[in-house]
C-alpha cells in the first residue's frame, strides 16, 4: 500500500495516517535475511491496536530473534476496506507494505468477542479461506491469542493454532519449530501443527473432535491422537523481573487511544471478584520489582519522549510496593514534565497521598467501581468494598478538587433483586450528599456523578460461569427501574445496550457450533461489531437462526454444574473445584479474602511462577 | 561560562516532511515534534503557569497531502546549545522522511514569509500538449474564481492575487506545474485549490479510477515579498 498509484486512495479516506507506517522505532529488516515472517494482526483500528500493551510486548520479543521479522497489521476502517475491495488491493502489513500472503504466520490478537467478525473480514481481505481446514500449504499459519482464547471454541475452526496464555515464550518456540522443520526439509502444514501441539500453551483445534448429547450439551472432547494432549495448559511467564519488556515503542504519528508509556506493574490479581474473568485467568499474581519498573520507565522515556507514564495492572493500588514505586518515579518525572496516571484505583485503598502523586488526574474527574448497589450483593460478587470505603474515597477526591465522580455498576448479577438496583440510585445520591457535607470552601465547583451500568455477562473461568444471563426483557426492566429511581439531576445515568451484552454472552460462552453463524454474519457484511455504529443485532439473530443456533441455550439457560463446558479442555491452573466452591459461597453471601491475606488454594500455584502469596 | 543572550536560545529549524509523512496532519506533526525534541534531550523552555507548554511555533502549516522540503519551526531552549548540535540531535530522533536541513538563529519573523513555491506532478487521463496548454491558459486568466472555505463558511473567491505565477509543462505522460502561491497568514493559499481549479476548468483527474490517476504536491522554497529567499 505504497507508491503514487495508491495516493489518490489515501487522499480519499479518513485519517490516512492510519495506513502509512514509517513510524520511529518501527522495526525494519531485510526480508532476505529472515527465515520466518510473522504478521501481528490486530482486529481493530490502528489507533486502538497501537495502544495495546500485549501487541507492543510481543512485537518487541519476536523481533529480538534475528531470524524472525514481526510486522503489524490493523483492520482498515470501512471506508478504506471498501476501496481495497473495489481496487482488489489485498490486506498488507504496515512495515513492508507486503500482502499477508508473503508471510509465514499471521497471529490475531483476540481482545473482545465482538472483534470476531473483524478477524474474519481481515482474513478474507487477505485472500485466505476463513476455515482452517480449507487452507493449503501456501497459506500462512493463522494463529489466535489474547484474552478471548480461554474460550475460543466459537472461532476455533478459523484458526490453525491457538496460543493459550502468555505469549512471550510460546510464540518464539512456535517460530523456532517452524524454522527448524523447514531447514530439515520435513515441514508440511499438518506435520508442523501436530508437532506444535506438544508445546505447552499451544492448542490445535483441528486435532480435537467434539461430540454432543441429544439435549445439545457437550458429550465429549477427544484428541485425535495419543500424543496430542487431552487438555491444554496455559503458559505463564515465571519471573516478571526477567521477562523481556520493550525498551522502545513504535511511535505513532497520529494520536492513538493510549498515547503514552504503559508500564505493566504485575500480572494477575490478588482479589477474586466472582464475575471477573481476568482475575482468574491471569493467576497467579506475579509482581515486578520497583527497581525493574523504574529502569523500564526511564528507558522508555528516553526512547519515546512521551509525557505520561501509565501504571497498568488489574488493580494498581494492590501493588505491594506502590509507595516506593511512585516515589522513585516522581524523583525525576516532574522535572521531565512527565505525569503519572493510575487507571485502576480501588475504593478501599484510595488515599490523599496517592491522589496527589497522580498529578495527571488532570481532568477533574475520578472513577470508582463499586459494581453493586448493596452490601449484600457486593458480598455475593466478592467485591470486598463497603459504602464507608466509597464515601471516604469520594470525600478525598472532592477535597482534592475533583468534582466529577464516575461510578461503575453491573445489572443482572446473580441473586440481584430490585432492592439492589434501588441501592445503586441510593449510593449515588449518598455521594452527592457527601459533597454537601463538606464545608463550602472545601467543595470544588460543579458536582456531577455519572453512573455507568453494564449488563452482567457470565464469563468462562469465573465462579459465575454456570449462571444464566438475565433475559433481554428483564435487563430492560431493570434498566428502566433504575432510571425511575434516579431523581437527582446531578446524577447522569448511562447504561450498556443489553443487545450487545446478549451477543457478547453467546460468543463468550459458545461452542464450535457457533462458527457457521459467525461466518454467515461476516458474509452478509458484519465487521467492526465492537463499534456501536456497526453492531447489528438483527443480523446476529438471523445469522444464529440460519446456523440453527438458539442464543438462549448459551444465555438464559445457564449451564448445568455437571455439564462439560466448551472451555473444559483448557487448563488455566485455577481448578473447577475452586470455582465451584466460590460459586457456593456466593449463594451463601460469604466473601473470600484476597490472596494477600490468605491463600484460598485456587490451584494456580501449580503453574509455578515467582510470587509471594501462593501456598 | 559563556555569556549567552536570549537571542541565542531561540533557534529556527528548517526541515523536510516528505513521502508518507504527507498524510500526517499539522496537529499530529506538532505532537510528534514535541516528542522528538524531548527524545533528543533538548531542554525546551516551558511557559510559566498552571499548565506549562513548551515553546514551539510553526510557519505556514501544511495540509494533508502536501509534501515539503521547506518547513520552519522556531523553538526556545532553556540553555544554550549550538544550532549544529540541535540539528544532529534532532536528526538522530527522526526517520528519513522527516529530517532537519538547517538550524540557525533566525533573523526574520514568520510573518515575513510571503510566498511559497510548489511543484505539482499530475497523472491524469488525456495528458497531452493540448491539455497542458489549456491548463496554462486557465491559470493565466485575469480572474481565478474558486469556492474557498473562509472564516465565515464557503464562498466564491478570486484567488488571482494569491497566485504569483504558474507554469505548466508536459513531462512524458505527466503534467507538471510550478507555482508560486501566497504564504501570507492573512491570505494563505492551500495548493489544493490549484488542483481544484484545474479539475473544474480542464477536467483533469476526473475519470473516477483512483488507482490510475493521482497527483503529488511538493512545497519547494520559501520567499520574502521581494522574492529573495526566506531564511
Ligand atoms: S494459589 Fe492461593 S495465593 Fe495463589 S493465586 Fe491461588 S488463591 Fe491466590
Amino acid at each position: 500500500m505504497k507508491e503514487n498509484n495508491f495516493s489518490s486512495v489515501l487522499k480519499s479516506v479518513q485519517k490516512p495516517g492510519r495506513y502509512i507506517g514509517g513510524e520511529y522505532n518501527s522495526v525494519m529488516k531485510d526480508k532476505r535475511d529472515v527465515k520466518c515472517r510473522f504478521a501481528f494482526a490486530f482486529p481493530d483500528t490502528y489507533e486502538i491496536g497501537m495502544s495495546n500493551l500485549g501487541v507492543r510486548i510481543l512485537y518487541d520479543v519476536i523481533n529480538k530473534d534475528k531470524d524472525v521479522w514481526c510486522e503489524r497489521v490493523y483492520a482498515p476502517w470501512t471506508d478504506m476496506k471498501e476501496k481495497m475491495e473495489q481496487y482488489s488491493v489485498p490486506l498488507t502489513a504496515v512495515e513492508s507494505g507486503d500482502p499477508l500472503s508473503a508471510f509465514d504466520m499471521v497471529a490475531f490478537s483476540l481482545q473482545y468477542e465482538l472483534c470476531y467478525t473483524t478477524v474474519l473480514s481481515m482474513i478474507k481481505l487477505a485472500g485466505f479461506p476463513i476455515w482452517a481446514r480449507e487452507r493449503g500449504e501456501e497459506c500462512p499459519i493463522i494463529i489466535g491469542g489474547g484474552p478471548c482464547v480461554y474460550n475460543a471454541e466459537p472461532v476455533a475452526e478459523f484458526f490453525d493454532l491457538i496460543n493459550i496464555g502468555e505469549g512471550e515464550e510460546v510464540l518464539l518456540e512456535i517460530c523456532r519449530l517452524y524454522i527448524k522443520m523447514k531447514e530439515e526439509g520435513r515441514y508440511s502444514r499438518t506435520d508442523f501443527l501436530r508437532e506444535a501441539s506438544h508445546i505447552e500453551g499451544v492448542y490445535i483445534p483441528s486435532l480435537y473432535d467434539v461430540s454432543y448429547n441429544e439435549d445439545g450439551t457437550i458429550k465429549e472432547y477427544r484428541s485425535l491422537y495419543d500424543d496430542v494432549p487431552a487438555k491444554i495448559r496455559k503458559r505463564i511467564i515465571a519471573d516478571m523481573d526477567k521477562a523481556p519488556y520493550p525498551e522502545k515503542l513504535v511511535m505513532p504519528y497520529i494520536e492513538t487511544v493510549h498515547d503514552r508509556i504503559v508500564l505493566e506493574v504485575y500480572r494477575g490479581c490478588i482479589r477474586g471478584c466472582r464475575f471477573c474473568q481476568a482475575g482468574m485467568v491471569y493467576r497467579p499474581i506475579r509482581e515486578k520489582s520497583p527497581e525493574t519498573l523504574c529502569k523500564q520507565a526511564r528507558c522508555l522515556f528516553d526512547n519515546t519522549g512521551y509525557d505520561e507514564i501509565s501504571l497498568i495492572s488489574l488493580s494498581i493500588s494492590d501493588y505491594s510496593e506502590l509507595p516506593k514505586l511512585t516515589d522513585d518515579l516522581l524523583s525525576w518525572t516532574d522535572d521531565a514534565h512527565v505525569s503519572l496516571s493510575l487507571p485502576s484505583l480501588r475504593i478501599d485503598s484510595f488515599s490523599e497521598e496517592l491522589m496527589q502523586k497522580v498529578s495527571s488526574v488532570r481532568t477533574g474527574g475520578i472513577t470508582f467501581a463499586p459494581e453493586a448497589g448493596t452490601q449484600r450483593l457486593r458480598d455475593v460478587i466478592n467485591k470486598n468494598v463497603t459504602e464507608e470505603d466509597l464515601m471516604r474515597s469520594v470525600g478525598i477526591a472532592f477535597r482534592g478538587g475533583k468534582s466529577n465522580v464516575k461510578l461503575y455498576f453491573m445489572n443482572g448479577l446473580p441473586t440481584e433483586t430490585l432492592e439492589d438496583i434501588e441501592g445503586i440510585a441510593a449510593l449515588s445520591k449518598k455521594v452527592i450528599d457527601e459533597y454537601f457535607l463538606l464545608p463550602k470552601q472545601q467543595r470544588p465547583r460543579g458536582i456531577g456523578v455519572t453512573i455507568s451500568v453494564a449488563c452482567f455477562v457470565p464469563k468462562p473461568f469465573t465462579p459465575f460461569q454456570w449462571e444464566k444471563q438475565d433475559s433481554f426483557d428483564t435487563l430492560l426492566e431493570k434498566q428502566a427501574h433504575l432510571k425511575s429511581c434516579i431523581t437527582d439531576k446531578r446524577i447522569r445515568y448511562t447504561y450498556h445496550d443489553a443487545k450487545v451484552s446478549l451477543i457478547e454472552a453467546v460468543l463468550a460462552r459458545g461452542d464450535r457450533r457457533l462458527a457457521p453463524a459467525i461466518a454467515y454474519a461476516v458474509e452478509v457484511g458484519a465487521t467492526f461489531d465492537a463499534w456501536d455504529e456497526y453492531f447489528d443485532y438483527d443480523r446476529w439473530i438471523s445469522s444464529f437462526e440460519k446456523a440453527g443456533v438458539d442464543p438462549a441455550f448459551y444465555t438464559t439457560r445457564g449451564f448445568g454444574l455437571d455439564e462439560i463446558l466448551p472451555w473444559d479442555i483448557i487448563d488455566i491452573g485455577v481448578t473447577k473445584a475452586f470455582l465451584r466452591r466460590e460459586r457456593d459461597k456466593a449463594y451463601e453471601g460469604k466473601t473470600t479474602p484476597s490472596c494477600a491475606e490468605h491463600c484460598s488454594g485456587c490451584g494456580a500455584n501449580k503453574l509455578g511462577g515467582k510470587n509471594r502469596w501462593c501456598k | 561560562m559563556v555569556q549567552v543572550n536570549n537571542q541565542q536560545l531561540k533557534i529556527r529549524v528548517k526541515f523536510k516532511k516528505v513521502g508518507r509523512l504527507q498524510y500526517i496532519s499539522h496537529l499530529d506533526l506538532v505532537r510528534t515534534m514535541n516528542k522528538i525534541i524531548v527524545r533528543a534531550g533538548l531542554p525546551l523552555w516551558y511557559t510559566e503557569g498552571f499548565n506549562p507548554k513548551p515553546k514551539m511555533v510553526f510557519a505556514a502549516p501544511l495540509s494533508i497531502g502536501t509534501e515539503s522540503k521547506t518547513e520552519y519551526m522556531d523553538i526556545r531552549l532553556s540553555e544554550y546549545i549550538e544550532p549544529e548540535v540541535v540539528k544532529s540531535k534532532l536528526n538522530e530522533n527522526m526517520t528519513d522522511e522527516m529530517q532537519v536541513l538547517d538550524a540557525y538563529y533566525p533573523e526574520t519573523k514568520f510573518t515575513d514569509l510571503k510566498w511559497l513555491s510548489y511543484t505539482f506532478v499530475i497523472k491524469t487521463e488525456g495528458a497531452d500538449a493540448l491539455l497542458v496548454e489549456r491548463c496554462g491558459a486557465a491559470l493565466a486568466e485575469e480572474e481565478l474564481w474558486v469556492l474557498k472555505s473562509t472564516k465565515s463558511g464557503e464562498a466564491m473567491v478570486d484567488i488571482r492575487p494569491l497566485v504569483r505565477s504558474a507554469v505548466c509543462v508536459l513531462d512524458g505522460d505527466l503534467l507538471r506545474i510550478n507555482a508560486h502561491l501566497s504564504a501570507d497568514p492573512s491570505s494563505f493559499l492551500n495548493p489544493e485549490y490549484i488542483i481544484k481549479l484545474l479539475r473544474g476548468k480542464c477536467g483533469i483527474l476526473s475519470n473516477g479510477d483512483l488507482t490510475s490517476e493521482w497527483y503529488s504536491i511538493m512545497r519547494e522554497r520559501a520567499y520574502l515579498d521581494d522574492m529573495t529567499e526566506f531564511r
